[in-house]
């Protein structure tokens, strides 16, 4: 049967669910801008009614307690995401650094070596002219120094990029002791039926940082969250974290280890895209730039090669036999320069205009061996192309190359938006919607404590019953 | 679906809009749609290899500018020599007549020599340092007046060469004729000796690469002698072999208005387009020595006029009139050539245009799309701007007041 005192504490039970509620908004707004932070919502429920015969009355309402919203789906979708999108950028910045190094200027490979045709081809006007034959040594100066440059390029960026591969190990490191730290606690609470809040944000925002760096696969289990690499390499378990170790290879390049000091540098740049900042910057600093550099290796090294060649084959204006044009240190001019390192080492190894072997029947004046030159522009000695082709293809290469990384990076960055928009709209708070429920509980919480009143004016009235009827 | 925060839309749009204006922006700037490779590495490649096309273009125009001048040079020498060859003529025709008295002829051969002299030195003409009828040989006249005995440096009567005397291998020695207008070269190989190079000389003889009664011989002093018979003509010797050393002219011998060519045959080639390639040079053995011998013409007009007989005279000025008819014709492939330049030259100039027209195809952006492009990323961006100016400041607080 009802009584004042059950209403009593039907209109507490409210003001502590309300004030509950009030308590959950006031945290969502203070968390609207907190990266990673889920909504909660204050789960009410009816508190069990007072059956009375044939009637039952309803007893008010509980609060049960806090649930954040979560879309675990999504939240792995945006994990994946990060991951490619992580990748698609260590590459760009890399290559957006490389790239100037092959657009056309006063100063490329391209530019470079028409100067050095044209110069022997103005040359071959004035055989004997100084003034003609300084400006091929300088040209062929100028061609060796823009293959040294673009080779200086690429294997700075390397090194960078190898820096990059240590420092992602040890943010890898850091990332997955604190997720392996968070699993008990969330653990615990999920024992005890709660939901893992807070913490549970803080270890999702984790993980998003650890994708980032690298390929990760998510688990959940009751003992937390399970994280190996794309590979399967153990990195979190329970309270565990596995940490990876980066130690200089044979290669001189830093090698990521496992925890059994097994190397899993290769496997790490596996799969079509490479995931994450250190999957991204493996591929740019072992297959990519070390590609580039074997064509451009090949390029100088041929040319430099044919260029002896036909020197070679011609008199200098001593007549003397033409001796190496290009040489390639440490080896001797003569000798077949081996191909890698060709294009940083490549310089002139002719300093004075007379020693230009452009005649071919002894005579100073004759310029017979400067036109075997010129052909060169035309053959395809390098590796089955002309050297302006080969060059052209680089450059088609290196454009190519940053062209998909910058499409790969604008679509990952435009779909995660999307997955992000569509996390905010399980997850994310509205200030909006938060001012209504701040309205909703003030209100219902006003409301409550109108019955607190009227119950104590009841009670007033029901204790002075007898004196008023006396008098 | 449930919207709870715009800013990162609206950061999005801006993101993305701005990126538009820039690349609308530069492009209206540079005029360019590719200003690096990853803006479209197709056309960035295509560039690479018509920009090299653009510059053997430009390259090979300028080669035009710089071999005309040396051409044009030959040219006017070969027209000089023309006139003098046709002085000479009607001298030499005048000195033909029969009642010509001999004081005249006198008058007339040095009127001739004088004609020699000019023809001698415009065949030394050189352009910029480089003497253009010499062919590939052009660092020293080609021109040289003969002798009739060359010795050798080495060799004294104490210690004489001998025909044993073995010779540098790979040294070189050559003879050139003023009367055949030949040279003899003779390249020294392992073993040889000056019996070698005796019986090299007489097979040049024999071939009539040098004129009859040309030998080697060791002289009294013990020094190698090479020397002709003739005494209206000479030649010119010289060699690098250190075994007798260099030779020189014996003094004394030098043979009045006798010259030999000691150039080459060679050919200067010089590229001015992509399959054209044309010569620059006429030799000078080509046009004056070999076959009908200009010089030697002159020399034996000389002769004539002062010693010949009426229909010696005769001979002699059809000889120069037959060598005035060979310079004539030798001129008009170089006269050709000179042509071919200047058309070649005006072909180069649509070849730039029709390369840069590609060029502007492959990497320049239209300026009227482009304005039109900025004009509408300008819109774009003032709309997402004003959009986001609009939605960011609004919530629900605003009306709670």
């Amino acid at each position: 049967m009802a009584s004042l005192s059950t209403s009593l504490l039907t209109a507490v039970q409210a003001l502590v669910a309300d004030t509950g509620a009030l308590q959950v908004t006031n945290n969502n707004i203070a968390n609207a801008s907190t990266p990673g932070y889920s909504r909660q919502l204050a789960i009410f429920q009816e508190a069990t009614p007072t059956n009375d015969g044939s009637s039952s009355v309803g007893n008010g309402v509980v609060l049960e307690g806090y649930q954040s919203v979560r879309d675990e789906l999504v939240q792995t979708q945006i994990q994946q995401e990060t991951q490619a999108q992580s990748g698609a950028n260590a590459q760009l910045a890399s290559l957006q650094q490389i790239q100037p190094t092959f657009t056309t200027s006063t100063q490329d490979i391209g530019t470079e070596m028409s100067a050095m045709f044209s110069s022997l081809s103005s040359l071959s006007t004035n055989p004997t002219s100084a003034s003609a034959g300084e400006a091929v040594l300088t040209a062929g100066q100028n061609l060796a120094t823009a293959f040294n440059t673009a080779s200086n390029t690429l294997t700075s960026q390397q090194a960078g990029l190898n820096t990059q591969v240590t420092q992602d190990v040890s943010q890898i490191n850091q990332l997955t002791q604190q997720i392996a730290a968070l699993n008990p606690q969330i653990a615990e609470l999920k024992a005890t039926g709660q939901d893992g809040g807070t913490v549970q944000d803080q270890q999702n925002q984790l993980v998003l940082s650890l994708s980032a760096l690298t390929s990760v696969a998510v688990t959940q289990t009751d003992s937390g969250v399970t994280l190996t690499t794309g590979s399967g390499t153990a990195l979190v378990v329970g309270s565990q974290s596995f940490a990876l170790q980066s130690t200089t290879g044979s290669d001189g390049m830093q090698h990521v280890l496992d925890q059994n000091g097994a190397d899993i540098t290769a496997s790490l740049t596996t799969g079509s895209l490479p995931s994450g900042d250190l999957g991204g910057t493996i591929q740019m600093r072992d297959e990519t730039i070390p590609g580039l550099l074997t064509q451009l290796d090949t390029l100088a090294n041929q040319f430099g090669t044919a260029f002896n060649a036909v020197q070679a084959s011609g008199t200098d204006q001593s007549g003397a036999a033409g001796t190496a044009f290009f040489k390639f240190p440490p080896t001797v001019p003569s000798a077949a320069p081996p191909v890698n390192g060709s294009a940083a080492s490549i310089t002139m190894a002719i300093t004075d205009p007379s020693q230009i072997a452009s005649s071919s029947d002894g005579s100073g004046g004759a310029n017979g061996n400067l036109a075997k030159f010129g052909q060169l522009q035309t053959t395809a000695f390098v590796s089955g192309q002309t050297p302006g082709d080969a060059y052209a293809n680089l450059v088609y290469q290196v454009g190519s190359l940053t062209s998909n990384a910058t499409a790969e990076s604008g679509a990952t960055t435009s779909s995660l938006l999307q997955l992000n928009n569509q996390l905010s709209s399980v997850s994310g708070v509205s200030i909006d919607e938060e001012s209504t429920n701040l309205i909703t509980f003030q209100t219902a919480y006003e409301a409550a404590a109108r019955v607190v009143t009227t119950v104590q004016t009841l009670f007033q009235i029901t204790m002075t019953m007898g004196t008023a009827a006396a008098e | 679906m449930r919207v709870t925060n715009m800013v990162p839309d609206i950061q999005y749009a801006m993101q993305q809009s701005q990126t538009a204006l820039s690349a609308a922006l530069q492009q209206v700037s540079t005029g360019l749609r590719v200003n690096q490779p990853s803006d479209d590495p197709a056309a960035a490649a295509k560039m690479v290899v018509s920009l090299a096309a653009s510059a053997n273009v430009d390259q090979y125009t300028s080669n035009i500018s710089s071999v005309l001048p040396q051409m044009q040079t030959a040219d006017s020498a070969i027209s000089s020599v023309v006139t003098s060859l046709n002085s000479a003529l009607t001298a030499g025709t005048s000195g033909a007549t029969g009642t010509e008295s001999a004081a005249n002829r006198q008058v007339l051969a040095t009127q001739v020599a004088s004609d020699l002299t000019s023809v001698i030195a415009e065949a030394n003409t050189s352009f910029q340092g480089a003497y253009v009828f010499g062919g590939s040989a052009s660092s020293t006249p080609p021109f040289v007046a003969a002798s009739t005995s060359y010795t050798s440096a080495q060799g004294t009567v104490a210690s004489p060469l001998t025909f044993a005397t073995p010779l540098t291998a790979g040294s070189v020695t050559s003879i050139s004729d003023a009367t055949t207008g030949d040279t003899m070269t003779f390249t020294a190989a392992a073993g040889d000796t000056i019996a070698t190079l005796q019986a090299k000389i007489s097979s040049a003889v024999s071939a009539g690469t040098l004129a009859a009664g040309t030998s080697a011989t060791i002289d009294a002093a013990g020094h190698l002698s090479i020397a002709t018979n003739t005494s209206t003509a000479g030649i010119v010797v010289s060699s690098n072999d250190a075994a007798f050393g260099s030779m020189a002219a014996t003094p004394g011998t030098q043979v009045a208005n006798a010259y030999a060519y000691v150039g080459n045959s060679n050919q200067n080639w010089v590229q001015v387009g992509d399959s054209m390639n044309v010569a620059t040079n006429v030799p000078g053995n080509q046009l004056f020595t070999s076959g009908t011998n200009a010089i030697a013409s002159l020399n034996g007009l000389i002769t004539a006029l002062q010693s010949g007989t009426s229909a010696q005279i005769g001979a002699a000025a059809t000889a120069v009139s037959t060598a005035l008819n060979a310079v004539s014709q030798q001129r008009v492939p170089l006269d050709n050539t000179i042509s071919q330049l200047n058309d070649q030259e005006s072909y180069l100039g649509q070849d730039t245009v029709t390369l840069t027209t590609q060029q502007t195809a492959l990497v320049g952006v239209n300026i009227a799309d482009a304005a039109t492009n900025l004009s509408q990323a300008e819109l774009t961006n003032s709309a997402v701007l004003a959009a986001a100016a609009k939605v960011l400041p609004q919530t629900l607080l605003d009306f709670l007041k």
